[in-house]
């Protein structure tokens, strides 16, 4: 006759009845959506954490859901796996059983501030009370923000580039202005004004650099979903890299358009000072 | 008359137009040799700045570069000192602290302890070497004593006592920040100033001797203690570049395509709209029985004027703005102060000139084709009567 505790109906059902336990008594966690998909994990798996790569001291958890990890541009070149549970959760697993002190560490508090809160004016009043706690405002100030130095770094090419466009924009203009230089002086000769003449290649100017900030700025909407939609995958991150907003598009025009009209008017300025015959090259 | 004479001639006879075009590849050239430099200069600094520290493996706790205490660093560092290719072993460990010197305000200083495996670990009285930030700080210098209080650890329950510290001499150290205020110990004195007894190193650095093989030397180590992780520094620069760099190594890959693009567009609109300004010109040549070749060589040399007088003009105009652009990426906080993004590399220069090479070529092939194909007794009937 065989053992029951061979018997593989026995074994399975001890199993089942070891799970349903595990299951009852496990606490929650939720999962990053990259650590569900590296790990190949669903909503209502058991999965075992542990402090030490050896399995130094573990607890099973039952994951309770899966999560975006909210997009953080410090770290958008890491993977972010990642989870989240109940801090007296966290505290047993990770508590030394030789440093019972250790059961009540944690790394940071975070505040929420009621609204009109000085930060730093509480800061102060955390330190004063309690010197050995370092702490400090959630936003940066400007000198140790890196993205306001990516701004400005941004800021800093933009301006190269639209010095580099303006002369390119300028050669054109002249281009142009050769090559109505007799249309000018027949023009001229009629009696038109170079007044007159001096406005027309401005307003033309005015249009070129318009049309062209305008298909730049169309550019840049048609672009911007795919650009994000490659660094987005190219990270996994839900983190927006690229965002047209209609006050950047309107800048974009409002340093085009004065630069147009100088580079018209300067292109056309020796055809409309200059003497009439001199247009005629005589 | 030759090609080139002929497009020089012509290049020269239309002054403004050929400045302006030069002074937009120069400007847009400029920009593209940045980014070529800005491509690598970052990793290129970086494995420079590793390098002239003078050690060439780095032993960690954890994979990555979390500081975390070696657990027994002082066996593992004294079984690194026996390998027979090594020549020095450095343990490092770190903690905040303040300093204070008469009428100074307090300054928040990086403590670093240190032992050397070629050297004797005392402790004989808080002697330290500061870096010339905490020196302007607390306006101290080499013979200066000043409070030094270690400010807790993660373990330490209570701020410790300060204590009177000596400046032996300013050091340099390669991976502080501009702003960085830091002081050296021995890892003896910093026991004492940390009131522990035992204190492991976060990190054992390792100098090798020369002709020593780095990747050999890890590998060894990771058998002596497969729990620590051992890093040669063609291997901290491999992983930074994976993580740490991405972002301007893209950033100055699009950019570079980008300026490319708009060098070609904008020098093959230029040549184009020249072109049909001088299309009479053009068919009055052909009809002398210039041939079309010379015609299109003719182009094709006014093409690579522009562009390489742009070209070569961007190299000392990228310079300088290489030089602006640095300055506002090291404003970055918690940079090591001798790390560069734009760094120069032969390679670089080599890129550059393909580039605008390429771009010459491909920006001179549509006036090329116009010119060549242009039908001589229409055009001229149109053009000259």
């Amino acid at each position: 006759m065989q053992c029951p505790c061979h018997n593989p109906r026995v074994v399975a059902f001890a199993a089942a009845l070891a799970l349903i336990g595990i299951l009852d008594t496990a606490p929650d966690i939720l999962i990053s959506r990259q650590l569900a998909a590296t790990a190949h994990l669903a909503v209502g798996d058991v999965i075992t954490l542990a402090t030490t790569p050896t399995g130094g001291r573990s607890s099973s958890f039952r994951v309770a859901g899966i999560y975006e990890p909210t997009p953080d541009p410090m770290r958008f070149t890491a993977q972010r796996i990642e989870g989240r549970m109940h801090l007296p959760d966290l505290l047993t697993l990770v508590t030394d059983p030789h440093d019972p002190a250790s059961a009540d560490a944690i790394g940071s508090i975070n505040v929420a501030l009621a609204p009109g809160t000085d930060p730093a004016a509480f800061a102060h009043d955390i330190t004063a009370g309690a010197p050995t706690v370092a702490v400090r405002p959630t936003s940066r100030p400007p000198q140790d923000d890196p993205f306001a130095v990516l701004d400005r770094f941004h800021l800093a090419i933009s301006v190269v580039t639209m010095f580099g466009a303006t002369a390119f924009l300028l050669a054109l203009m002249v281009i142009r202005a050769e090559e109505r230089r007799e249309t000018v002086a027949i023009l001229r000769l009629v009696g038109i004004a170079p007044r007159s003449l001096l406005t027309s290649v401005a307003i033309e100017g005015l249009m070129i650099a318009i049309g062209g900030a305008l298909f730049g700025v169309a550019l840049a909407f048609a672009t911007e979903g795919l650009i994000n939609r490659f660094f987005q995958a190219r990270y996994d991150t839900a983190l927006v890299f690229i965002r047209v907003t209609g006050p950047l598009a309107m800048k974009a025009v409002a340093i085009a358009a004065p630069l147009g009209v100088l580079a018209g008017i300067a292109a056309s300025w020796t055809l409309l000072r200059g003497s009439v015959l001199a247009l005629f090259r005589r | 008359m030759t090609p080139l004479q002929l497009a020089w001639r012509t290049t020269t006879r239309y002054r403004v137009r050929a400045m302006l075009a030069i002074a937009g590849v120069t400007v847009i050239g400029a920009l593209l040799f940045d980014m070529l430099l800005l491509s690598h200069g970052l990793l290129l600094s970086f494995a420079d700045l590793l390098n002239s520290e003078g050690f060439e493996v780095r032993v960690l706790a954890r994979e990555g570069f979390a500081r975390v205490p070696i657990p027994d660093s002082q066996t593992i560092a004294d079984a690194i000192a026996r390998l027979p290719s090594v020549a020095d072993v450095a343990q490092i460990t770190l903690t905040l602290a303040e300093g204070r010197a008469d009428q100074k305000p307090p300054r928040r200083l990086t403590l670093v302890g240190r032992a050397l495996s070629t050297t004797r670990d005392a402790a004989t009285g808080c002697e330290v070497e500061i870096n010339h930030v905490l020196g302007r700080a607390l306006d101290i210098g080499p013979g200066s004593t000043f409070r030094l209080t270690p400010m807790p650890s993660a373990d330490a329950a209570t701020a410790m006592p300060p204590v009177d510290c000596h400046v032996t001499a300013f050091a340099d150290f390669g991976f502080n920040a501009s702003s960085d205020a830091t002081a050296l110990v021995s890892m003896a004195e910093y026991r004492r100033l940390v009131a522990q007894e035992h204190v492991d190193a976060e990190v054992i650095l390792v100098a090798l001797k020369a002709g020593s093989d780095a990747a050999a030397v890890t590998r060894e180590i990771g058998t002596l203690r497969p729990d620590v992780h051992a890093y040669s520094n063609e291997e901290v620069v491999a992983q930074f570049n994976r993580n740490g760099f991405a972002y301007f190594r893209q950033i100055s890959g699009v950019l570079s395509a980008l300026t490319t693009a708009f060098a070609f567009l904008l020098i093959a609109t230029l040549l184009t709209v020249s072109i049909n300004q001088r299309l009479g010109e053009i068919a009055a040549l052909r009809a002398l029985g210039i041939a079309r070749r010379r015609i299109a060589a003719m182009l094709l040399w006014e093409s690579a004027l522009l562009v390489g007088a742009g070209a070569v003009l961007a190299l000392p105009v990228g310079g300088v703005l290489a030089v602006g652009l640095d300055r506002i990426l090291r404003q970055m906080p918690s940079l090591p102060e001798r790390l560069h993004f734009f760094v120069f590399e032969p390679r670089a220069l080599i890129v550059h000139i393909a580039v605008f090479v390429v771009t010459a070529a491909a920006a001179a092939v549509y006036p090329i084709w116009l010119a060549s194909t242009l039908p001589i007794a229409s055009t001229l009937r149109r053009e000259v009567i």
